[in-house]
């Protein structure tokens, strides 16, 4: 495939806090790629840190926590060389973020209007203040936001939870991003308002022919949304490929596990057990040796004790970190049960 | 085995809303606007709705833990619409619910055990403190959990097993209903099948009730005999769980079910996406509630509002155009 359809790679990010318990790597070893106009996955449960990674590659880190190695590669540069005052003209300009919270991420302080203002007066330089409403206004309208013009002079406290991330996505938008970071957009949203929300970044996207992140925890959004998903567990990727991959051949027991335990439609499976991951996902301080997931598996052999599995290749860009990634139950069974 | 063992008639709550110089009632908000239903023993009612729909304040009002403005509720045919005192505690004993926020619902000063313990205490169920530990022993075990774990503090526990914890105070007094509010939507999705296999293995083993509230229709499905769909404080339709998902009758039920994403990636059928946001109840539409976002509003639905009606045999639905 050309170089040039790759616009964002991540190489063996590790990031680690150092603090009073000892030291962890909520990210650790990550690596995947994202291409232009693609929608990538990241899921995971809690704590698995999907969100520390996205973090991680835009450089948003909070002490304790440092970048300890790896690569971001975003076209071609290496943001991890990059000063600060670097990345304040690629974040916002090249690369946006999309909340999990609506209600939380704007300020309530200040009018929509502003806060949509504030991004394009920063990036884009030499705008009159005229031009520069004109396009806060079209942003409004670009989301779908009824009455923009009316909309604008509001504060975010007067918005629904749908029309505030709405207004979230039109901020995002504001600059033409290459690359959109959405860490659980609708996660805080009801379902009929997840489907809009959905459709419209889905069209955003397409709009600008932008690439994207998209974290969530939900495999539909997953399914709906993405072209290639990271499936990652106590900070490492335990499986990546495409999304048919994922859902129609999953090789590690913790995709395996995540996929049979969502309730299903249409199946007549109604008030019977829901197959279930027994036990909890493990404390980062205190990690079993070899492999993270095998106090919880079934498959789970000698060597799994003894030895940390790597990522392998299979098929096309399927890789899975399992020492039994042969012996786990077949893909039929998935592809029945997903519808 | 097939009695009524909870039966809902007509039931409103509305709360006022105070406002102006003098804090004088200026409005009133309908939470909930006239619910009918009935539950037979060891079934589970699910309750479905998006945030602000009333389906939380039904289920508090079902056990009087808030006091309905109007109807009548019926546990095992005796009105308990306006009972009180001794006998309101009685009656607790035999309906208890279980919070959505496991991190909310547990005092985070009381141990585990005395968490477990206090219904026993409350109720006068044991007299020597003895007898009430072997009881919360019974019930740790129940749940899945071990009996070293009485004497830690709730901060000391996942999600998934403060739950179980909350799961366990309900249970402590033997009740028969159980009213479930969200029990697993602040939980991960492996830890979500958990406690729903946890709560399904309860009912047979315990014959208890259930009413199940959550905004996840495919956790009500999988759980379910019976479905009620809400809509600003009405239920808009309500069959037997089968015959809803397959054969969904009111618009509103049929965006719902197709909006929710499916963990399948091949490409599916067009969705009904619904415009608009859901309207205030404070401020409710004329008509049917639900004409603003409706695909099939007419002028009609601006002006009729529609009753739940049993359109087919057992599936009763509240549109007029159905």
């Amino acid at each position: 495939m050309p170089m040039s359809d790759t616009l964002l790679e991540v190489k063996n990010l590790r990031t680690k806090y150092r603090t009073e318990d000892g030291v962890i790597y909520p990210v650790d070893d990550v690596s995947f790629r994202v291409k232009k106009g693609q929608t990538l996955g990241i899921v995971g449960e809690s704590g698995c840190g999907k969100s520390q990674t996205a973090l991680s590659i835009m450089q948003l880190i909070q002490k304790p926590g440092v970048i300890e190695s790896g690569e971001v590669i975003f076209k071609g540069e290496n943001l991890l060389k990059k000063s600060d005052a670097q990345m304040r003209q690629i974040l916002g300009n090249q690369m946006a973020m999309i909340f999990q919270e609506p209600m939380t991420s704007l300020n309530p302080v200040f009018t929509i209007g502003d806060q949509i203002e504030e991004s394009i007066r920063l990036h884009k330089k030499g705008l009159s203040n005229a031009e520069i409403k004109t396009r806060a206004i079209d942003m409004l309208k670009l989301v779908g936001i009824p009455a923009p013009e009316k909309r604008y002079e509001e504060y975010p406290h007067q918005l629904s939870g749908g029309m505030r991330q709405r207004v979230m996505i039109a901020m995002a938008m504001s600059c033409n991003p290459q690359l959109i970071i959405a860490d659980e957009p609708t996660t805080a949203l009801d379902v009929t308002i997840q489907a809009q929300i959905l459709d419209l970044m889905r069209k955003v996207q397409k709009e600008f022919d932008a690439g994207m992140i998209l974290i969530t925890h939900d495999l539909g959004v997953v399914a709906e949304m993405c072209q290639e998903v990271v499936v990652m567990y106590a900070g490492k990727v335990i499986e990546y490929g495409s999304v048919e991959d994922i859902f129609y051949r999953p090789r590690h027991p913790y995709t395996i596990g995540l996929l049979k335990s969502i309730p299903h439609f249409e199946t007549g499976e109604r008030l019977q057990k829901l197959q279930t991951i027994p036990g909890l996902v493990p404390n980062l301080y205190k990690l079993p040796e070899g492999c993270r997931f095998r106090d919880r598996c079934t498959y789970a052999t000698d060597i799994c004790a003894k030895q940390e599995p790597g990522l392998e290749n299979l098929r096309g860009i399927h890789r899975v970190a399992c020492h039994n990634h042969d012996k786990t139950r077949g893909p039929n069974e998935i592809e029945g049960m997903a519808r | 085995m097939s009695e009524s063992l909870l039966r809902a008639e007509n039931i409103v709550k509305e709360f006022p809303v105070y406002g102006g110089l003098f804090s004088k009632q200026v409005a009133s908000v309908k939470a909930v606007s006239g619910i009918s239903f009935d539950i037979k023993k060891g079934e589970t009612l699910g309750l479905v709705g998006e945030s602000g729909c009333g389906k939380s304040t039904l289920g508090r009002s079902l056990i009087r833990l808030i006091e309905p403005t109007s109807g009548k509720i019926f546990f095992k045919d005796k009105d308990i619409t306006n009972i009180h005192g001794d006998d309101l505690r009685d009656l607790r004993k035999q309906m208890q619910i279980i919070f959505q926020d496991p991190y909310a619902s547990l005092n985070p000063r009381m141990t585990i055990g005395s968490i477990l313990e206090e219904p026993l205490i409350i109720h006068h169920l044991y007299k020597t403190q003895a007898e009430r530990m072997e009881r919360v022993g019974e019930l740790i075990d129940l749940v899945g959990l071990r009996r070293e774990h009485l004497s830690r503090y709730p901060h000391e526990f996942s999600g998934g097993q403060r739950q179980r914890v909350g799961i366990a105070r309900a249970l402590a007094v033997n009740p028969e209903l159980i009213i479930c509010d969200e029990p697993v939507s602040a939980l991960d999705v492996s830890i979500q099948a958990q406690v729903i296999n946890l709560l399904m293995e309860l009912q047979q083993k315990l014959g208890l009730t259930y009413i199940f509230i959550a905004h996840d229709l495919k956790v009500v499905e999988h759980v379910s005999n019976k479905v009620a769909v809400m809509y600003l404080g009405k239920i808009v339709e309500m069959a037997d769980a089968d015959e809803l998902y397959k054969n969904p009758l009111h618009p509103y039920t049929k965006a719902l079910l197709s909006a929710i994403p499916v963990p399948d990636p091949k490409p599916r059928a067009e969705r009904i996406i619904l415009k608009g946001d859901v309207p205030s109840p404070m401020n409710p539409p004329s008509g049917c509630h639900f004409n603003p976002r409706c695909p099939w509003a007419t002028e009609e639905c601006r002006v009729q509002v529609p009753v739940l009606e049993e359109k087919v045999p057992k599936h009763f639905v509240s549109c007029i155009k159905v």
